[in-house]
């Protein structure tokens, strides 16, 4: 029940003499001239006119482009979304972005090629060629070779073409009628698919489970977790004295701690003045350093009326009282560090400057309690 | 030998005419320039032409080794360069009156830097010398081996030879890859004796390889060109250009793999020999490098038409040689200061390593026949199909 002619088949079973036979037939139009051949036969994608094909320029098209995304998306992460600056080297550090964009470059090319070669160029998916229908195809696909005339013209006529693929040495030919197809997709068949699909997954996890988990013949790929390291807060036999958290060398300071040299918040008033400018950045940072450290105890305007409950039952210092306000800057400093009868020391909280900025917000708080008539 | 034609003549008199003006140029130069000029040029030229030598030998002993068939048709070109070794020798032996002007190893302020005297048990003369030696007679041993059996076998018809001539590739292989290496280390890196990296032996065998590949497409282009090579076809030609894009890549990748190590660890002692050349007024050699060497050939030989076009093929191939020039100089060269030398002392001692060079390749061109005509592969290589 064929709706007409889709080719004309010659069968040869001689290299030589198939090529021979697509050269004579090509110059005379008789169709479209495709091969099937056991093996591949040099010259024959000449000798049927298959022009070069256009996949090596996509390829290389798309590799540009691979290397081109790569190298923008690196430059983007590491100068502008995430400034990271890594052992000293530059954001754009092009060089660390090669192997990258090597990887990303082969990756689009292969799968374009690919990908390209088999659903643009091979025009897949198709399933069943005509051809396949044949009773050609047994032979084509053991020893012999075919040269197919195909019907693509208005014009096509397939005793013309029996005739040449006859005159030029075809042992048997055939005439290869348009298949009738089923449907493709049938409700069966989908879900039939499907489950084929789950039933594979399935299998594949319970075995990867078996194996790693079960009976553990494949371990996990773990080598990194178990290399030999430190552990802070571990055991280790490496040093001698079996810790693996190092202790800090004497005499290491941290930065922004340097060890006070007073020994009383009094030394400390008459060797020191605050370093800081008092401009509006420092001041907000006292206020925010002022309100998380000190304003639980001594209030959020100092005026030492704690924000905890009276069970609390401390006497914070007043800094808007007359005595605490005559004391200079390095005193409030030298409390901060080394603390004051309830109060502990803030060495270890606050570095230097968080330290001297709050200094300068205590002095606002206590010229906005005792404001003057210049101030307003 | 073909027929001498005037052209040919004409040729070889412009050659040694060429030779005779370095010649002069060189001898001016050892008189007026300084020292370490003459001799750092004399190195780049002598390795030059070492390693295209090399190089070709190394073309012939691979096809050996994997019983290529495609390229025997062409393989008399290879043998016939690598008549440059032992030419290459003699200009290296002469280059030992300058190993103690441009090895720093061989001053004796070398006594008080502790660096260099943990490494005298390797760096010393006569250790050097023992080792070039070596390398010197396993290079004759092997290039006497393949070339003068390759046209013995023309005359006697032994089909043997071919046979002897695969056992013993892969004995080459190995001592080829050490005397590179050797090579590498003692006459490039040696001059400065406290930078080491691990790849540089593999580096310059990239560069000697591809650099080889290159010279031999030249060769073969030009005898296709005179008519001499009429039973090699567009395919073999495609052949040897895709072995020549896939080393490209290959000299790239070691190439970058060494900077870029070297670029991350950032350690100083290895650091500051990358600096002296990609940094100030080596930077346009620098850059040059990679152009000559990877982009222009890669570019050209990437597709199919090219490949198959031989003015494209030479363009690249002369790139690369070009580019390997430029390579062995930006290795060299930098020893001399920060600025990149090249006037006349450059041009004219240019002028008599490559006359020099083409004479000598062009001596080796007229003996024995153009294709290894008795060799029992040459058949299956005319034949065979892409």
């Amino acid at each position: 029940m064929s709706s007409g002619t889709f080719a004309v088949l010659g069968l040869f079973s001689d290299a030589h003499k198939i090529v021979e036979a697509a050269q004579q037939i090509r110059p005379r139009q008789l169709g479209r001239l495709e091969a099937y051949t056991p093996y591949p036969v040099h010259g024959l994608d000449r000798a049927i006119g298959l022009a070069p094909s256009r996949l090596g320029r996509l390829v290389m098209l798309m590799g540009v482009i691979g290397a081109g995304l790569a190298l923008l998306f690196e430059g983007w992460v590491s100068a502008v979304d995430y400034p990271l600056v890594t052992s000293g080297k530059p954001l754009f550090s092009w060089q660390a972005f090669v192997p990258v964009m090597f990887e990303v470059t082969v990756l689009f090319a292969t799968f374009t090629a690919g990908l390209a070669m088999l659903f643009a160029f091979n025009k897949l998916p198709f399933f069943g060629h005509p051809v396949l229908h044949s009773k050609a195809i047994k032979s084509i696909t053991r020893d012999k070779l075919a040269l197919s005339i195909e019907a693509t013209s208005a014009t096509f006529d397939a005793e013309t073409a029996r005739q040449a693929l006859l005159q030029n040495g075809a042992e048997s030919v055939e005439i290869v009628p348009v298949p009738v197809w089923n449907r493709p997709l049938s409700l069966v068949g989908l879900l039939r698919t499907i489950a084929g699909i789950v039933a594979a997954c399935a299998v594949a996890g319970a075995g990867l489970f078996a194996l790693e988990k079960l009976i553990p013949i494949v371990p996990p790929m773990v080598h990194m977790h178990e290399q030999p390291k430190l552990n802070a807060f571990r055991v280790s036999s490496f040093f001698a004295d079996g810790r693996g958290m190092r202790p800090a060398v004497t005499g290491t300071v941290a930065r922004g701690h340097l060890p006070p040299a007073f020994a009383t918040p009094e030394e400390a008033g008459t060797l020191l003045g605050n370093p800081l400018p008092l401009t509006q950045p420092i001041a907000e940072r006292g206020r925010k350093v002022f309100n998380d450290h000190c304003a639980i105890c001594h209030g959020l305007v100092g005026d030492g009326v704690p924000l905890l409950s009276h069970a609390y039952g401390g006497k914070p210092g007043n800094f808007l009282s007359n005595e605490i306000r005559a004391r200079p800057d390095g005193h409030y400093f030298g409390v901060l560090m080394l603390g004051k009868n309830a109060m502990p020391s803030y060495a270890a909280d606050l570095d230097n400057h968080d330290r001297w900025a709050a200094v300068h917000y205590i002095r606002i708080l206590q010229r906005a309690q005792n404001a003057k008539d210049e101030d307003l | 030998m073909s027929p001498v034609s005037p052209r040919s003549s004409l040729v070889r008199n412009l050659l040694v005419a060429l030779t005779l003006v370095g010649a002069a140029g060189t001898a001016g130069v050892y008189v007026s320039a300084s020292r370490e000029r003459f001799w750092v040029n004399w190195l780049v030229w002598t390795l030059f032409l070492l390693t295209l030598g090399l190089g070709n030998l190394f073309l012939v002993a691979l096809e050996r080794l994997v019983s290529a068939h495609w390229s025997v048709p062409m393989r008399r070109v290879p043998e016939r360069i690598a008549s440059l070794i032992p030419l290459a020798i003699v200009l290296l032996l002469i280059a030992f009156f300058g190993v103690p002007v441009i090895f720093p190893w061989t001053y004796p302020a070398v006594a008080h830097n502790p660096i260099l005297v943990a490494k005298t048990a390797w760096l010393n003369l006569p250790f050097f010398a023992v080792r070039f030696a070596v390398c010197a007679v396993v290079w004759m041993l092997f290039y006497r081996f393949y070339v003068r059996g390759s046209l013995r076998q023309d005359e006697n018809k032994d089909p043997a030879f071919t046979v002897r001539a695969r056992r013993l590739a892969p004995a080459f292989m190995v001592v080829f890859f050490f005397s590179v290496t050797i090579l590498a280390f003692d006459w490039i890196s040696g001059l400065e004796p406290e930078w080491y990296s691990d790849m540089f032996g593999v580096y310059l065998f990239a560069g000697t390889f591809i650099s080889g590949i290159a010279a031999m497409l030249v060769g073969v282009l030009s005898l296709m060109r005179r008519g001499r090579l009429p039973e090699v076809q567009t395919k073999h030609v495609y052949n040897l250009g895709t072995l020549g894009l896939a080393f490209t890549v290959f000299f790239a990748y070691i190439g970058f793999a060494q900077y870029l190590l070297i670029w991350y660890a950032n350690l100083p002692e290895e650091v500051i020999w990358f600096k002296h050349r990609i940094d100030g007024a080596w930077q346009p050699v620098a850059l040059l490098l990679p152009l000559l060497h990877f982009f222009i050939p890669f570019f050209l030989l990437i597709g199919a038409l090219g490949k198959k076009h031989p003015a494209t093929l030479r363009v690249a191939a002369l790139s690369i040689l070009l580019g390997h020039f430029v390579d062995l100089y930006w290795l060299v060269f930098p020893v001399l200061g920060p600025t990149p030398l090249f006037g006349w002392p450059e041009l004219s001692m240019a002028c008599f390593f490559l006359g020099l060079g083409l004479l000598q390749i062009r001596r080796a061109m007229g003996r024995g026949a153009d294709i290894p005509v008795s060799d029992p592969l040459l058949s299956r290589g005319l034949e065979w199909q892409l």
